[in-house]
């Protein structure tokens, strides 16, 4: 008899899992059909949406979370300005949690279920995971991820990089120190990162450019990436003592090796690249840890005086938060959100008619020429044969507590 | 004709080859017959959307089959089965793309390199039961990863490899329908394989293994070779359901292939139930789908409290682990003793005592 009823009770919960799901479809099936049978909806507007797939609750959610809040910011921003002139923007997120096999199924879902005809998406593993796909649907594609990789034409026609590449950023680093060392010996370096597709895809690049430029790379390290603990590492990177270090890490790992560095007394001088960079490292290290710490700026902080900064904070205003409630990360999720409007609006202009595609939105993209970011991030520029929004970035270092830019916005070509 | 509602009961058989019918009456064919056509049509009624998710499950089911064979009938653990997914990912992506052989020939030939990998690794079976052979299969998922995101010059590292969709002839299987055809084809000729195989002499072989391998050996059965011979069917069609994954997500990356993929279809076994065919397709929808069931669920909540999305979803994988406990805790049996309890009461109903 008990053995019935909690056979009643697991088969009840797995019938109410069934209804969830059959309910939500059968919900969602309206809402496309709305948006797909009839272009305009009733105010005479036509319907672009947008997919979000967001890492909230996964390995990179420290970094993820504001991220994803700058995107969601940028679309509410406009909603409050009145929107775009007939087009009626929506952005549908989802959190992903970091796993490339849910990012898989989300997609599909905000192909099929959302109609989504662009998508602005997150990490390194997973937007390579669907290239392929995306190019295959024609769907534009903005990662949060500056992988190489992604730049190539052939294998990803339809990504769009909007800040350095990793690698870039690895150059501009190297570029730094050639400038800046000081000392009679080569430089020395080491590399420590992950082993994930973001860690290691721009380690290749970084050492043939060290070859090139006459920096030595003396060591490399694997860090999990939300690692704990790095003292074995670090003891063993200091037995071939390099004068710099460069991280690929998220915020986490990241306050992991400072402090572990920190207890071990290692005078090496540690460079982040744009995701080891940003406010996080300095609240979760304190700010004596972090002293002097140097990072790829690729974005504004909030507290810098920039142009853009205008409109961010009219929506802060308008919600009742200030600039100490968001950070850089904030920042590079509403910059992506904005290149990615601006596509929509210039595809938009030229395609008045109908429902606005994936082919068309990537038109859009590719007219984008040195699109002004009002400071907030270098200047953006694609074009057919070049999906790589800037070579720029900046580096900056942790004075008194906080990040102060050491340089504007260069290219290692320069 | 008979009434085809009234149900089989009673055991009379006159003869061997009666005893031996895939099919007990005439009903349970039709029934069959039935499922089948629902199946094949499935993508005229149902929503892309679903059709895509139905793939994915179909390819997970034949992956899970693969598994159950090993685990569920020889009583083998192995928590290396996402390696071995990635070993038939990568042969047919190598094969494919390196080589430019067509879909169609490296399909088998990634089952067999898988069965031959697989195989190498079963080796230790003979000696290893139960934990330490977990421990020996886990050796397995590490190191294939290890290989795969080392061997740049073959597997393309960290950054994966580009795969494309099969074509015959001018047709490409690029829509979600003709991609779900070809998934639920091969999964309706691994279930026919897998029915079959239980009824031979290997498959009668297996299960006295996984009963007790001793007295197995005492009536004469060869434990090394059948240990191995599971391993080895067993890593055939896992290496099938990676090939498949492979071509439909048209990329393979080491990452696609770590232990919490293992983890999954081992879930998708026990939640299933160990030792059954239904059982491991039905688990590898469960699995499959309670993701998406899930985000569904915190979506539904999230409309009405936007401001806890974050939390909502951090609460998702909490159900997730509570819900795969519940089970194994209230119905070690899985899925498939559920639906053997339903059918049990409609037959013996109204006098269940």
């Amino acid at each position: 008899m008990k053995h019935k009823s909690l056979l009643g009770i697991l088969l009840g919960v797995f019938l109410l899992l069934l209804a969830a799901c059959g309910g939500e479809d059968s919900a969602s099936t309206s809402t496309s059909s709305d948006s797909s049978s009839s272009s305009s909806d009733s105010s005479g507007k036509r319907t672009v949406v947008v997919g979000g797939l967001y890492d909230i609750t996964g390995g990179t959610g420290d970094v993820g979370t504001p991220y994803a809040e700058g995107e969601k910011a940028y679309f509410e921003y406009l909603e409050m300005k009145g929107g775009v002139e007939g087009l009626n923007l929506k952005l549908v997120g989802k959190d992903y949690a970091y796993q490339i096999p849910e990012a898989q199924k989300l997609y599909q879902e905000l192909r099929d279920k959302e109609k989504a005809v662009a998508i602005l998406g997150w990490g390194t593993g997973d937007t390579e995971a669907l290239r392929q796909q995306v190019a295959a649907d024609q769907l534009p594609f903005i990662s949060a991820s500056y992988s190489e990789n992604l730049k190539n034409l052939d294998e990803s026609p339809y990504n769009f990089l909007t800040a350095a590449s990793y690698s870039d950023q690895g150059r501009a680093i190297l570029k730094w120190i050639v400038e800046n060392h000081e000392g009679d010996n080569p430089p020395t370096l080491a590399l420590l990162y992950n082993d994930t597709a973001f860690g290691r895809s721009p380690i290749e690049d970084i050492k043939a450019y060290a070859k090139e430029v006459g920096v030595e790379v003396v060591d490399e390290q694997v860090i999990d990436v939300q690692a704990t603990e790095a003292q074995s590492q670090l003891l063993n990177m200091e037995k071939k003592n390099p004068d710099y270090a460069i991280i690929q890490q998220t915020w986490g790992a990241t306050a992991t090796i400072l402090r572990d560095a920190k207890t071990l007394g290692i005078d090496t001088q540690f460079i982040g690249l744009n995701w080891a960079a940003g406010e996080g490292i300095i609240d979760i290290v304190g700010a004596d840890v972090a002293e002097g710490y140097i990072g790829i700026l690729s974005h504004a902080f909030p507290y810098e005086d920039m142009p853009g900064m205008a409109e961010m904070k009219e929506y802060l205003d308008a919600k009742g938060k200030t600039i100490d409630d968001i950070n850089q990360k904030f920042v590079q999720g509403w910059v992506a959100a904005k290149i990615m409007v601006e596509a929509i609006k210039i595809a938009a202009e030229k395609y008045p008619e109908g429902d606005l595609t994936g082919p068309q939105i990537r038109e859009g993209l590719e007219a984008i020429q040195n699109l002004d970011l009002g400071g907030l991030a270098a200047n953006v520029s694609f074009a057919p044969d070049n999906h790589a929004g800037t070579e720029k970035t900046r580096l900056g270092i942790v004075k008194n507590g906080k990040w102060e830019p050491i340089t504007d916005y260069f290219s290692y070509r320069d | 004709m008979r009434n085809l509602f009234v149900r089989e009961c009673g055991n009379y058989k006159t003869s061997y080859k009666e005893d031996m019918k895939l099919f007990g009456t005439k009903s349970e064919f039709i029934k069959w017959l039935i499922l089948i056509v629902i199946l094949l049509t499935l993508p005229f009624y149902a929503s892309n959307y679903w059709v895509g998710m139905l793939t994915l499950c179909a390819i997970s089911a034949i992956g899970a089959i693969g598994l159950n064979i090993l685990t569920g009938f020889t009583g083998q653990i192995s928590i290396g089965v996402g390696a071995f997914l990635g070993v038939g990912g990568y042969t047919t992506a190598i094969l494919t793309t390196t080589y430019g052989l067509s879909f169609w020939i490296s399909l088998p030939l990634a089952g067999i390199v898988t069965a031959v990998v697989g195989g190498l690794f079963g080796i230790p079976s003979l000696r290893l039961k139960g934990l330490y052979l977990a421990i020996a299969t886990l050796a397995a998922q590490v190191i294939i990863t290890f290989i795969i995101s080392r061997w740049d010059s073959v597997t393309g590292g960290t950054a994966g490899m580009v795969l494309s969709r099969p074509t015959i002839g001018n047709f490409t299987f690029m829509s979600n329908s003709s991609y779900y055809y070809l998934s639920i084809i091969i999964l309706i000729l691994t279930v026919l394989y897998s029915v079959n195989l239980l009824r031979t002499r290997v498959g009668r072989a297996f299960l006295a293994v996984r009963d007790r391998d001793i007295a197995a050996q005492i009536m004469g059965i060869n434990l090394f070779y059948y240990k191995v011979l599971a391993f080895i069917i067993s890593s055939f069609f896992v290496g099938i359901a990676g090939a498949l994954l492979a071509h439909y997500t048209m990329i393979v990356s080491p990452e696609l292939y770590n232990i919490q993929v293992s983890i999954q279809y081992l879930a998708m076994v026990l939640i299933g139930g160990l030792g059954s065919i239904l059982g491991s397709i039905l688990g590898a929808i469960f699995i499959t789908l309670l993701p998406v069931g899930l985000t569904s669920v915190v979506d539904l909540l999230t409309a009405y409290m936007p401001n806890l999305y974050q939390l909502f979803s951090a609460f998702k994988e909490f159900v997730f682990g509570l819900a795969i406990i519940l089970f194994l805790i209230f119905e070690p049996g899985g899925l498939d003793h559920i639906w053997q309890n339903i059918k049990h009461y409609f037959k013996v109903w109204p006098f269940s005592y």
